[in-house]
């Protein structure tokens, strides 16, 4: 078995390297602890904890761990581990984190050559996510797409029959719906990913930037980005309830499992949810990619990827797990438990039969043609992380939908983005 | 051997040097009874405490060495439109929900202290709030407070009061309002049960001769009761205002600050400036911003009851 063989080379040069060298490390690791947040899909966390990990303990005889973080807290966690330089071997990262913990996390651009080559090519809008200084920081895993979850059937009543290609249809349709008790219901409040996951993309479907390719060039205050202010005012005010100001990211999933609202946005587990709590509402329940502005149509960019931990004791045996997990016959397997919830940047699983078992989510995969990173043309890295954390883009379009005027909330945000990218 | 005046002063001296002799000694035997508390102090509030000034001074990203820039975090703080936001939300909150609590705990207290039946388990039902963990308080509330959900919206609804229901959360003067009203809710027990136990020491035979004397109920209260549980009512106030400052659960779990950063204080923006923007320096100076007004409050507060 090549795996095998592969691990036992790398293993036998783990071991003379230690006997030589280091007197600190002593030979294989007995241990392994990978870390990973909690997914909203069940079976894709038991099959890596229960099935996966059992299984390479059984072909090396490494006791392996699993650390299941909750919805939300993997940043911190991941903070802890970087700055204590202690804990699991192997991190989940997300969004650009690979960016803020660079010094920590070890280069796995060999990994990521032989992965590419074998089941690739990766797909060139996830480097920006995970490459830093021309090297790989972590694996590209999927991506949580967010996409535009409705109702079917409610659609229908008001005569839609196909999800509206424009921002601008999506609003006539909305319109229709709130007036019959069906209103719309987009995160705007302070949530970690239901917000900035359709916000951007609106953003930039109107042509609106935060900031340059540069990284000092605020773009923000711009009629595009006033273009996509005004829409998202009246998106607001013609189909929403109020309260989407103050959610955060559970709040829409129960709005729309508790029939309140008749579209959202979001990854793919309202339907997964539904299937498994609330059939009659999954067998209304559908995908669409977001609506295309006056300039195109975006996404938004989760990659959830897999890090090398620099404190990790053994890194060449922590690599051997990694290659092990990202080959085919491990990877093919955890995909398909997942039930599509992510969309995998190589192009060898574009026609995966994962993608088979449920047509409806499809246009996750679709979507990842034309997904950015957050930020994005920004660079990637700290000044992002703090324009994220501090909601500077969710705050504008939640200010104007509440009421301010769209030439302030823009001012607000051109300056706060001025002093987080020190640009003049 | 150099023996010391003390020494040959000292009934042991010339007795064999034993441990428990040692340990006989006053000022080894209370510094050792000391230590633990000592080595607790160090290691949990003094070194978190100075390591954080010494954060707040540098510019320092999460997993990279930090570089001193004095103080300016804080210079960059003094700039941000939010940090000002973030202030003023934390007063409001902290004074809002100090009147509230210690007008309500007093209220509570004075009712407990009563005679009547049952009055032991309503003590044991309204410490209820205070025991039962934040988190999972605050996962009812989210509930009670959620527009579609909310039992308080049904209500309203269906007695007719309001056609239709109130959006608790995503309207930024009700987000304020009702993070105000569950940390009363919380915090109250807190103040009810201190109080109450300051009002038990009080002798009966006070307001005995005060209504011998034609004092009525609230010149009582006035001067009997109000003047004997003075010092128990600002130690309590002290501590509810500082454990309120800092609080975080409730606020990050029910608006994380939103919206529009109308709930925002000073714990929840540093631990998103701090932990999601990894600017460990700068959440470090956020949190440090608050110190000056808490200082300032327990020095006030401890001076007064001094002189008192």
């Amino acid at each position: 078995m090549r795996t095998r063989r592969e691990f036992l080379t790398l293993t036998a040069g783990a071991v003379a390297t230690t006997a030589l060298g280091s007197r600190q490390v002593a030979a294989a690791p007995k241990a392994l602890t990978t870390v990973r947040e909690s997914s909203f899909i069940k079976a894709f966390d038991d099959y890596f904890a229960k099935t996966l990990l059992p299984e390479y303990e059984k072909l090396t005889g490494i006791k392996m761990s699993y650390e299941a973080v909750s919805v939300g807290g993997m940043l911190t966690r991941l903070t802890t581990i970087a700055e204590t330089k202690s804990g699991p071997e192997v991190a989940m990262t997300a969004i650009n984190w690979p960016h803020l913990f660079d010094a920590s996390l070890v280069d796995v651009t060999d990994l990521a050559t032989e992965i590419g080559k074998k089941l690739g090519p990766w797909h060139d809008n996830v480097l920006d996510a995970v490459v830093v200084n021309k090297k790989w920081k972590a694996l590209p895993w999927g991506n949580i797409g967010q996409l535009e979850v409705y109702r079917t059937d409610w659609f229908a009543e008001v005569g839609v029959k196909k999800f509206p290609e424009t921002w601008e249809d999506l609003l006539s349709a909305g319109r229709l719906l709130k007036k019959k008790g069906h209103p719309f219901g987009f995160e705007l409040g302070h949530g970690f990913g239901d917000n900035h996951g359709w916000l951007y993309p609106l953003l930039w479907s109107y042509g609106g930037r935060e900031v340059d390719k540069d990284g000092k060039t605020v773009l923000i205050d711009s009629s595009e980005t006033a273009k996509a202010v005004d829409f998202c005012r009246k998106f607001y005010q013609e189909t929403m309830l109020e309260d989407v100001l103050g959610w955060t990211d559970v709040n829409n999933n129960k709005a729309y499992l508790g029939e309140q609202i008749s579209c959202t946005n979001n990854a793919s587990s309202i339907l997964v949810v539904a299937k498994r709590d609330f059939p009659e509402i999954a067998r209304v329940t559908d995908h669409g990619l977001n609506p295309q502005g006056p300039k195109g149509r975006y996404h938004i960019i989760n990659a959830v990827s897999h890090a090398i931990m620099s404190h990790a004791p053994d890194q060449p045996a922590t690599k051997a797990f990694v290659r092990w997990l990202y080959d085919d016959k491990q990877m093919s397997r955890w995909l398909a438990s997942g039930d599509a919830y992510y969309a995998p940047f190589l192009a060898g699983y574009d026609n995966h039969p994962m993608w088979n078992s449920e047509p409806r989510y499809l246009p996750y995969k679709e979507s990842l043609k034309t997904s950015r990173l957050h930020g994005w043309p920004g660079p990637a890295g700290h000044a992002l992380a703090e324009s994220v954390a501090k909601y500077v883009l969710v705050d504008m379009f939640a200010k104007a939908c509440r009421g301010d005027a769209t030439k302030d909330v823009i001012a607000t945000a051109a300056s706060q983005l001025k002093q987080i990218y020190k640009a003049k | 051997m150099a023996v010391g005046p003390a020494s040959l002063a000292h009934p042991v001296a010339g007795r064999p040097f034993t441990l428990k002799g040692v340990l006989e000694r006053e000022g080894v035997f209370s510094w050792l009874m000391l230590s633990p508390g000592v080595l607790f102090l160090l290691a949990f509030i003094a070194y978190p405490f100075f390591y954080g000034i010494f954060l707040s001074l540098e510019d320092r990203r999460v997993a990279s060495p930090g570089v001193f820039v004095g103080l300016a975090n804080f210079q960059t703080l003094m700039g941000d439109a939010v940090f000002w936001q973030v202030t003023r939300n934390t007063f409001v909150y902290v004074a809002a929900t100090t009147v509230l609590k210690l007008a309500g705990g007093l209220g509570m207290a004075l009712v407990m202290n009563q005679r009547f039946r049952g009055r032991n388990l309503a003590r044991a039902f309204l410490l209820l709030p205070f025991i039962v963990p934040t988190a999972l308080s605050t996962v009812a509330w989210m509930w009670i407070l959620d527009p579609t959900f909310s039992v308080v919206n049904w209500l309203l609804v269906h007695t007719g009061v309001v056609a239709k229901g109130y959006s608790f959360l995503g309207n930024a003067t009700l987000a304020m309002g009702s993070l105000i009203v569950v940390n009363t809710w919380r915090g109250m027990p807190f103040y009810g049960i201190t109080l109450l136990a300051g009002l038990q020491t009080i002798s009966p035979d006070l307001y005995e001769a005060a209504s011998i004397d034609g004092a009525t109920t609230t010149q009582r209260f006035r001067y009997v009761t109000l003047p004997i549980i003075k010092p128990v009512l600002i130690i309590v106030t002290m501590f509810s205002v500082i454990f309120t400052f800092g609080d975080f659960q409730l606020i990050y779990a029910l608006t994380h600050g939103g919206p529009a950063n109308a709930t925002h204080v000073f714990s929840t923006w540093a631990f998103d400036i701090g932990m999601s923007a990894g600017l460990l320096g700068m959440g470090a100076a956020v949190a440090l911003a608050i110190l000056p007004a808490l200082a300032a409050l327990i020095v006030a507060l401890t001076i007064y009851l001094r002189r008192e």
